[in-house]
């Protein structure tokens, strides 16, 4: 502990009542008054209560930045993990669109495939129908063919007179092997405008 | 003197040391590091310097070499001890604790918005310290 001199003692009581200046700090703590002077004393206590005052309002004020300083930290960690959070969530919907567009465009060429398959059916069948209609002519022209010369054949033979069959015969055999060409004709042009397609 | 790598701790435990009377002069070190080369300064070439009558060290002081434990352990089994030494953290994870005393770490102050009354309590329990008498104590 520093016991002041007297002189010291004077001027810090005049500096503390002119200019309300006041010893403060660890200082004051090693300051002792002389023996029996209450005056120094009661300004020491003075000193004392100021200076804790101070300090009291200074800690206030540093917890008080400390605690919105933690709050600060803790809000940066916050936005932190919400931003890393964002970029998974962003990084997930890249990834899924990368696969909504493999899978559309995996959709598009099932599509392709069944509108393809469907008209290679639809020649098929359109292939098939003609085929059976053909064949159906055909038979018709080989049966009616048949049929007339049958009868034909059969007046010549049984001596009747064969001018009305025989020009309806050559007529009919006529209209047939032409209807017969138009058939196969039509045939082939279906057959080659589908190779084509 | 203060190891605490958070600078607005330094003022708070200034303050708070001052208003409740236990320290006339307070050194706070930002890092274990400074502390370390300190310590070494003084010891051996000159083992009775003059030492913190009490350090205070941080439990995980970031941006150091080593850890508030570790620098205990230094400080008690490379640099002569000499002064009370314990942790002060916001920390009070059992198995720290365990081997902060081990290291002989004397006390463990928890650190809280409300530090007085446990530096209170500290500062009454202080002699016992001093004399190696009291056992480790954790204030909460």
């Amino acid at each position: 502990m520093v016991e002041v001199t007297e002189h010291t003692r004077n001027v810090l009581l005049e500096v503390a009542k002119k200019r309300k200046i006041y010893v403060e700090g660890s200082f004051l703590k090693i300051l002792k008054a002389p023996k029996g002077d209450k005056e120094f004393e009661d300004y020491l206590a003075l000193c004392k209560e100021k200076d804790i005052a101070v300090r009291k309002k200074r800690l206030e004020v540093t917890k008080k930045v400390q605690s919105q300083n933690k709050d600060l930290v803790a809000k940066q960690e916050e936005n932190d993990s919400l931003m890393k959070d964002l970029q998974i969530a962003l990084e997930e919907a890249k990834l899924s669109e990368q696969e909504a567009e493999k899978a559309r465009a995996e959709a598009e060429k099932l599509r392709d495939d069944a509108v393809e398959d469907l008209e290679l059916m639809q020649k098929k069948t359109q292939f098939e129908l003609i085929s059976t209609i053909v064949k159906v002519a055909l038979y018709v022209i080989i049966g009616v063919g048949i049929l007339t010369t049958v009868m034909y054949g059969l007046a010549l033979f049984s001596g009747t007179d064969t001018q009305i069959i025989g020009s309806t015969w050559s007529n009919m055999f006529g209209i047939l092997l032409t209807n017969a060409f138009s058939i196969v004709g039509t045939i082939m042009g279906v057959k080659y405008a589908t190779e084509k397609d | 003197m203060l190891i605490d790598d958070e600078d607005l701790f330094h003022l708070v435990f200034e303050d708070a040391c001052s208003i409740l009377d236990i320290t006339l002069s307070l050194e706070a070190l930002n890092s274990s590091d400074e502390a370390d080369k300190l310590f070494k300064s003084w010891f051996p070439d000159d083992p009775n310097h003059e030492r913190p009558e009490c350090v205070f060290v941080d439990l995980n002081i970031i941006g150091s070499s080593f850890n508030g434990i570790e620098m205990i352990d230094k400080i008690n089994n490379e640099y002569g001890n000499g002064c009370v030494i314990g942790i002060i953290s916001s920390s009070d994870d059992y198995q720290e604790i365990e081997k902060a005393k081990k290291a002989g770490a004397q006390f463990w102050i928890i650190k809280s918005d409300d530090i007085e009354p446990r530096l209170e309590e500290f500062r009454n329990d202080y002699d016992g310290y001093v004399n190696k008498t009291n056992p480790f104590k954790i204030y909460k």
